[in-house]
């Protein structure tokens, strides 16, 4: 419950998952191919996670893995991680990757997010120093939000520092009205 | 599908700027708030149903129980995004308090965004926070950055004519015109965008 209130979280649980109903339900609209509001034993149906992970638990389905943790994926991962779209895949890869692997038993997925988050953190590190914009903004294209806010940190406390070494004015306008003016870089 | 709505209200949430705020969509969150109702609805049919048939409500494992669970677990996930998003909201706005201005020193633009209960909350978190710093006879939202000097230099970027009264002096606060004042005074200017500071 620790991150009832995060957005990121609340997001990542919309990612969906393909289910197979042990139970049947009625009264709910959620298996396109019935012609009625019910769910019959045995469909299967693409639900979003947070109504998966309980229905689970519940043993009323059983989960199987996402496509975006296929074989394809993993052997794109292994033949090299940094040039992956994972924001294709899934724009919380990693969230999405850690929640999904306690309900589909499957302990290679832990590996591969590992592997993959190694290698791409320390590229994103690199081209958030060293890229200029027009080459990173294509990279940017490949990274899931988690991904793309460590690369943020990256730039800001680079320009942080570069900031701190010439001086300059340390009081601004405040960042939330928003960037109307002139900017004071 | 299930949530779908409360979902986009909640991405739109995170697809506006970091720390910004934009007008309070009240039409979507009208709209999740129905659905509420419907999957309450629902669920309260389907235990009805099972009633009827005699079943034990608590006990029960038929299909009505999976239906009734399944609308039982959208409506929590409803509740979650909108909390998410109020809560979320509430946030900037307690950050506006502090970084840019009480009450009335808040321009009209961001305040336009609010809906009628985040301005009455803008509103009583200023007064709590004004009443706070009285007690204190301390301003609290002040040099937030380290000050290195208690005078600086600044430059009036918009005319704010002479009906300003400083703590220690009072001057004409022509457009482009220049001043040497206490950094605390100046510091809420330079947070609106209305001065900047000179440095060098």
């Amino acid at each position: 419950m620790a991150n009832y209130y995060n957005i990121d979280d609340i997001l990542a649980e919309e990612e969906f998952v393909p289910v197979v109903f042990h139970k049947a339900a009625n009264g709910v609209i959620i298996d396109p191919s019935s012609e009625t509001n019910s769910v019959e034993q045995g469909a299967k149906v693409e639900l979003p996670l947070w109504l998966a992970q309980d229905l689970y638990l519940r043993q009323a389905i059983s989960i199987s893995v996402p496509a975006c943790f296929n074989q394809r994926t993993r052997l794109e991962i292994q033949a090299d991680a940094a040039c992956v779209d994972l924001k294709s895949r899934s724009p919380y890869f990693y969230e999405f990757g850690c929640k999904i692997a306690p309900l589909v038993g499957d302990k290679t997925i832990e590996i591969l997010l590992l592997s993959a988050f190694k290698i791409r953190y320390k590229e994103i590190l690199t081209k958030a120093y060293t890229a200029a914009y027009t080459t990173a903004s294509k990279f940017l294209t490949l990274l899931t939000k988690e991904e793309s806010n460590l690369y943020e940190a990256a730039q800001v406390s680079m320009s942080a520092f570069k900031k701190w070494r010439m001086g300059g004015p340390r009081l601004q306008r405040a960042s939330v009205l928003g960037r109307k003016r002139r900017s004071f870089e | 599908m299930h949530g779908r709505k409360a979902y986009e209200l909640v991405k739109e949430f995170a697809n506006g700027d970091k720390g910004h705020l934009k007008i309070f969509n009240n039409e979507l969150f009208e709209q999740v708030i129905e659905e509420c109702n419907e999957h309450h609805n629902a669920l309260q049919s389907l235990i009805r149903k099972m009633q009827e048939e005699g079943l034990e409500v608590q006990t029960a494992r038929n299909a009505d129980h999976y239906g009734a669970f399944i609308h039982h677990l959208s409506l929590i996930r409803n509740k979650r995004c909108l909390m998410a998003y109020v809560h979320n909201r509430a946030e900037i706005i307690r950050e506006l308090a502090w970084k840019v201005g009480l009450l009335h020193e808040l321009p009209g633009e961001i305040q336009e965004k609010f809906s009628d209960l985040e301005e009455q909350y803008f509103k009583d978190h200023s007064k709590s926070l004004k009443s706070y710093m009285s007690q204190l006879s301390l301003d609290v939202n002040v040099d937030m950055v380290p000050p290195k000097d208690p005078y600086i230099k600044v430059r009036v970027l918009e005319d704010l004519g002479s009906g300003i009264i400083l703590s220690d002096k009072s001057a004409n606060f022509a457009r482009h015109s220049m001043h040497f004042l206490k950094r605390t005074d100046a510091e809420q200017y330079i947070a609106r965008g209305l001065m900047e500071e000179l440095t060098g």
